[in-house]
């Protein structure tokens, strides 16, 4: 599975009863993510991808993004 | 530095009750929880107080409270570790431990402070809080100021639980927080489940049972008692505003952790004490429950029932309770205002549930009906439910 689905499932896991997610979902606009949602996508990415994530990803707008953040870090 | 911005930042959104042309918060109340409450001098029926047991308004629990300020006054002006710890104080932590079946028991002013002191108090920066998705905010915000890993779960999914179990070993103490019953929602939490998985990975289970205690179980014990759970060795907090009728928190568990909380829980040691009539009133709530429990769960959940058939009936959507609470899942904010405010107009007092106390555009409206009221008078509140429905 490539890094994007590994993404987007890790988001999906933890946001039920919200509409489809995609790589382009605006975490606040789109999925009304508040902030204990936040926290449990950062648990799911970093269980996903076996990291510790201490920054607060405050720049993640989209679900892009955060690809975007775990290519940086090389995976 | 400028004052002036300083007071402009101070600014409190008001639009969502100008469009609405309704605003639920600080109404102005001029009468105690009796049959009808007065409302901007209007009477009301009462479908919001949490004064499940209709006790809050009772002779008897009245009449503690007055013998108690005859005796002592109306306050010993000080904490708990000064001079607010009267025998009346002793004798309520007393009788609490032994109505939940806990080995000690602290009282602190609110359920709110009770939530807010206890994890600083007791976690730091090694361990890891796993919190239920929906818990109350005095939770979230205790749990912030602890300064640990936090890591939420899923509402009341046991899978979603006990994967984060399963990958926290590494932690010096894992503690598992969740209500017994999500107010917002009226379901229970399956704790029994919650516990059994804490045995099995060594973490420390923390339970609110704020709108349990007085309310579930056999004997009105509260969550422990409803899910058979025996032995219980985590934390244990509770209202004693709600079926409780008065006011103040408890804290409960195994002596070692309420001996520990009683020196170093900031929101307790720095509190001024419960005054004597509280604590008094509480005491004579637990009496009547002790003898009375039985006759006024009853009418407590016939109440909730003819509520919830009225609110199908007028075609609302009404989460599945599973306890004495109905809760009409109104979405956005605006509509839940909306629908608060026509049952207002139409003489029902109700809670109405926005974002941040739900998640965003998961707003609710809540009815409880006390067993403090007449039959009559849910009779009413049915009629006015299947007009509002129907129109």
């Amino acid at each position: 599975m490539n890094i994007e689905d590994r993404v987007l499932n890790s988001v999906k896991g933890v946001l039920d009863k919200r509409p489809e997610v995609t790589l382009d979902s605006r975490l606040l606009e789109d999925l009304l993510v508040d902030s204990l949602d936040k926290l449990m996508i950062l648990s799911a990415i970093e269980d996903e991808f076996g990291l510790e994530i201490e920054e607060k990803f405050a720049d993640v707008h989209t679900v892009k993004d955060i690809v975007v953040k775990l290519k940086a870090r090389g995976y | 530095m400028d004052r002036k911005e300083f007071y402009k930042r101070l600014w409190v959104d008001e639009s969502l009750a100008e469009v609405t042309g309704y605003n639920p918060y600080y109404l102005s109340v001029n009468s105690g929880l009796n049959e009808r409450l007065l409302v901007n001098g209007c009477k009301m029926i009462d479908l919001a107080s949490n004064n499940y047991l209709g006790l809050a308004t009772d002779t008897r629990v009245k009449q503690a409270a007055i013998e108690a300020v005859q005796k002592y006054g109306v306050s010993l002006c000080g904490t708990p570790i000064a001079t607010g710890y009267i025998d009346l104080f002793q004798r309520l932590e007393e009788e609490l431990s032994s109505f939940v079946g806990l080995e000690r028991t602290v009282i602190l002013p609110s359920c709110y402070q009770a939530n807010n002191g206890l994890f600083s108090c007791l976690a730091g920066s090694e361990d890891l809080i796993v919190v239920d998705r929906l818990v109350h905010s005095s939770l979230i915000q205790g749990i912030k100021a602890a300064g640990c890993k936090i890591r939420p779960f899923l509402h009341n999914n046991l899978n979603h639980l006990e994967g984060i179990l399963q990958r926290s070993s590494s932690y010096r103490q894992v503690f598992v927080v969740t209500e017994s019953v999500f107010s917002t929602e009226g379901s229970l939490a399956p704790f029994k489940e919650i516990v059994e998985l804490c045995e099995k990975y060594g973490a420390m289970p923390i339970i609110d049972d704020s709108h349990g205690i007085g309310v579930l179980g056999k004997s009105g014990q509260g969550i422990l008692e409803e899910q058979k759970i025996e032995g219980y060795k985590g934390i244990y907090t509770a209202s004693l505003g709600k079926a409780l009728a008065n006011s103040g928190g408890m804290i409960s568990g195994e002596k070692r952790v309420i001996d520990f909380l009683k020196y170093y829980c900031s929101h307790l040691v720095y509190s001024t004490a419960l005054s004597p009539a509280v604590l008094a009133g509480i005491s004579a709530v637990l009496d009547i429950i002790r003898v009375e429990f039985a006759g006024i769960k009853h009418r407590l959940n016939s109440y909730q029932r003819q509520i919830h058939e009225s609110l199908s009936e007028g075609g609302f959507e009404v989460a599945a309770c599973e306890a004495p609470i109905n809760s009409i899942e109104t979405g956005s904010k605006e509509v839940t205002f909306i629908l608060a405010q026509k049952l207002y107009d139409k003489g029902i007092l109700s809670t109405p549930f926005i974002e941040p106390s739900v998640p965003l555009n998961q707003g609710r409206v809540r009815l409880i009906a006390g067993a403090g009221l007449s039959q009559g008078t849910v009779n009413e509140a049915v009629a006015i439910i299947k007009r509002i429905g129907a129109s």
